[in-house]
C-alpha cells in the first residue's frame, strides 16, 4: 500500500472514530435528558399527589359534623323506634328510592311493627341516600332530608309514620321522583306540622347530614339496600316467616 | 411490525388514555362517594381508604394523560396494566367473597340495591383493557405521539 493511500485509510478511521465518539456523546445527552425529565415528573406527580389528597380530604371532612337532627340516638344517624328494653336489636338500612326497600316494607313492614308493639324488637332506622339521579332530582337525598326533618320536629313516631308512607307511595326507579310538595304533603300527614317544616325540606337543611349518613353506613360495612340485621347478624331471608324465625333465634 | 402496527398503537393509546383520564376525572368531585367506593371493597385498613380514594384519581389521570399524549408510552402502557391488574383483582375478590357493591370504576359510592352487581361485565372489561396495556407495553411504537425518539421508536417502519 502507497503512503498516500495509508494516510487516506488512517483519515478516515480517525474520522470514523470522531463520528463514534459524537454519537455516543449525543446518545448519553439523550439519555441524561430522559432521567433528567422523568425525575421532574415524578417530582410533579407526587407534589400533585400530596396536594389532591390533603384538598380531597379537607373536602371529605364536611360531613363529618353535620348538625344532626333532634330525636336521633347513637351516633346521630339512627332513628330507633320500639320499647328500649326490647330483647333483640333490628337494624335496618334503607334508601327510600330503592324498590327492593319497598318489597321488603310491603311484605315484611307489618311483621315489623306487630315486633316493635309486641315491645319484642326495638328498630334502629339508618337512612341511607345513593340513587340519586339527574332524572329524579337527586330525590334519595331530598326523602332522606325531609325525613330528618321530620324526625327533628316531630320525633321517632312521626318518623317512622313517614318513612311508611315514602314506601307506599314510591316512585318508580327511574321517573322523576316526589316533588318537595308532595314530602312536605306526607310529611304534615306524618305528624309534622310546624311552621319550618316546608322550608326545611326544601332548603335541605340536612344535606351535609345525609352525606354524613352514607358515610357512617358505609363504615358500618353496609354497602347495599336493604340491609336488615338482627342483633348484629346480617338476615339473609327478608321474609316475614325470616325475619320472625331469625328474631326468635336471638331470643335464645 | 407492518405499517398497521403504530396506528394500533396509536388506537389503544387513544382507548386506556380516554378511560383512564375520564375514570380518574369522574371521581374527583365527590371524594367522599370515592371513599366509600374504596372501603366497599373492605380490603383496606381505615387509615388508607382516604389517601387511596383521593389518591387513585390523580394515578389514573397522569398515566391516561401520559398515553394520550404519548410521553413515556412504555412506562405509561406499564402503569396502566398495573392498574387494569389491581382493578381486575379487587373487583374479582369482591365477586368471590359475595360483596354486594358496585366496582366505583367511574365515580359512585360503591354502594348498590340489592341483586344490582354487574360483577362479570365489569372484570371482562378490565381484563381487556389489562391485555391492551401489555401489548402496548410490547409494541409502543406509535403515530401521534409527542415524546419518544421518533426516530428510533419508528425506526423499523420508516
Amino acid at each position: 500500500m502507497s503512503g498516500e493511500a495509508k494516510r487516506a485509510a488512517a483519515r478516515q478511521r480517525i474520522a470514523a472514530e470522531r463520528a463514534a465518539e459524537a454519537a455516543a456523546a449525543a446518545a448519553a445527552a439523550r439519555r441524561r435528558r430522559t432521567v433528567l425529565g422523568g425525575v421532574v415528573a415524578a417530582v410533579v406527580l407526587v407534589v400533585v399527589l400530596v396536594a389532591v389528597v390533603v384538598v380531597q380530604t379537607m373536602r371529605t371532612s364536611t360531613s363529618a359534623d353535620a348538625a344532626a337532627p333532634a330525636n336521633t340516638s347513637g351516633n346521630g344517624y339512627v332513628v330507633t323506634v320500639g320499647q328500649a328494653d326490647a330483647p333483640v336489636i333490628l337494624d335496618v338500612y334503607e334508601d327510600f328510592q330503592c324498590p327492593n326497600c319497598k318489597a321488603l316494607e310491603d311484605s315484611t313492614g307489618s311483621t315489623i311493627d306487630d315486633l316493635v308493639t309486641a315491645g319484642t324488637v326495638q328498630v334502629r332506622y339508618h337512612g341511607m341516600a345513593f340513587l340519586d339521579t339527574d332524572a329524579n332530582d337527586d330525590y334519595s337525598t331530598r326523602a332522606l332530608n325531609a325525613a330528618a326533618v321530620v324526625a327533628d320536629t316531630a320525633g321517632t313516631e312521626a318518623y317512622e309514620r313517614f318513612h311508611d308512607l315514602l314506601f307506599a307511595h314510591q316512585p318508580a326507579e327511574g321517573g322523576s321522583g316526589l316533588t318537595d310538595d308532595q314530602l312536605v304533603g306526607y310529611a304534615e300527614q306524618a305528624g309534622a306540622t310546624g311552621a319550618g317544616v316546608a322550608a326545611d325540606v326544601r332548603d335541605l337543611v340536612f344535606a351535609d347530614w345525609v352525606e354524613g349518613a352514607e358515610d357512617q353506613a358505609s363504615k358500618d360495612g353496609v354497602t347495599g339496600t336493604p340491609t336488615v340485621l338482627v342483633d348484629g347478624e346480617e338476615l339473609t331471608d327478608l321474609s316475614p316467616a325470616g325475619l320472625t324465625a331469625a328474631v326468635a333465634a336471638a331470643q335464645q | 411490525m407492518g405499517t398497521l402496527g403504530p396506528w394500533a398503537a396509536t388506537a389503544a393509546r387513544l382507548l386506556l388514555g380516554g378511560v383512564l383520564v375520564v375514570a380518574g376525572a369522574l371521581k374527583m368531585p365527590d371524594p367522599a362517594a370515592a371513599e366509600r367506593a374504596v372501603r366497599a371493597y373492605r380490603l383496606l385498613p381505615e387509615a388508607l381508604v382516604g389517601p387511596v380514594a383521593s389518591g387513585l384519581p390523580v394515578v389514573e389521570i397522569a398515566v391516561g394523560l401520559a398515553l394520550l399524549a404519548g410521553v413515556c408510552v412504555r412506562g405509561a402502557a406499564l402503569a396502566s396494566a398495573v392498574l387494569m391488574a389491581v382493578f381486575v383483582g379487587a373487583v374479582g375478590s369482591a365477586w368471590a367473597r359475595g360483596l354486594q357493591i358496585d366496582c366505583g370504576c367511574f365515580g359512585g359510592g360503591g354502594q348498590v340495591a340489592a341483586g344490582q352487581t354487574a360483577y362479570p361485565g365489569e372484570v371482562a372489561r378490565d381484563l381487556g383493557l389489562l391485555l391492551v396495556s401489555l401489548a402496548l407495553a410490547r409494541w409502543p411504537a406509535s403515530r401521534w405521539a409527542l415524546g419518544g425518539r421518533a426516530g428510533t421508536e419508528l425506526a423499523d417502519v420508516r
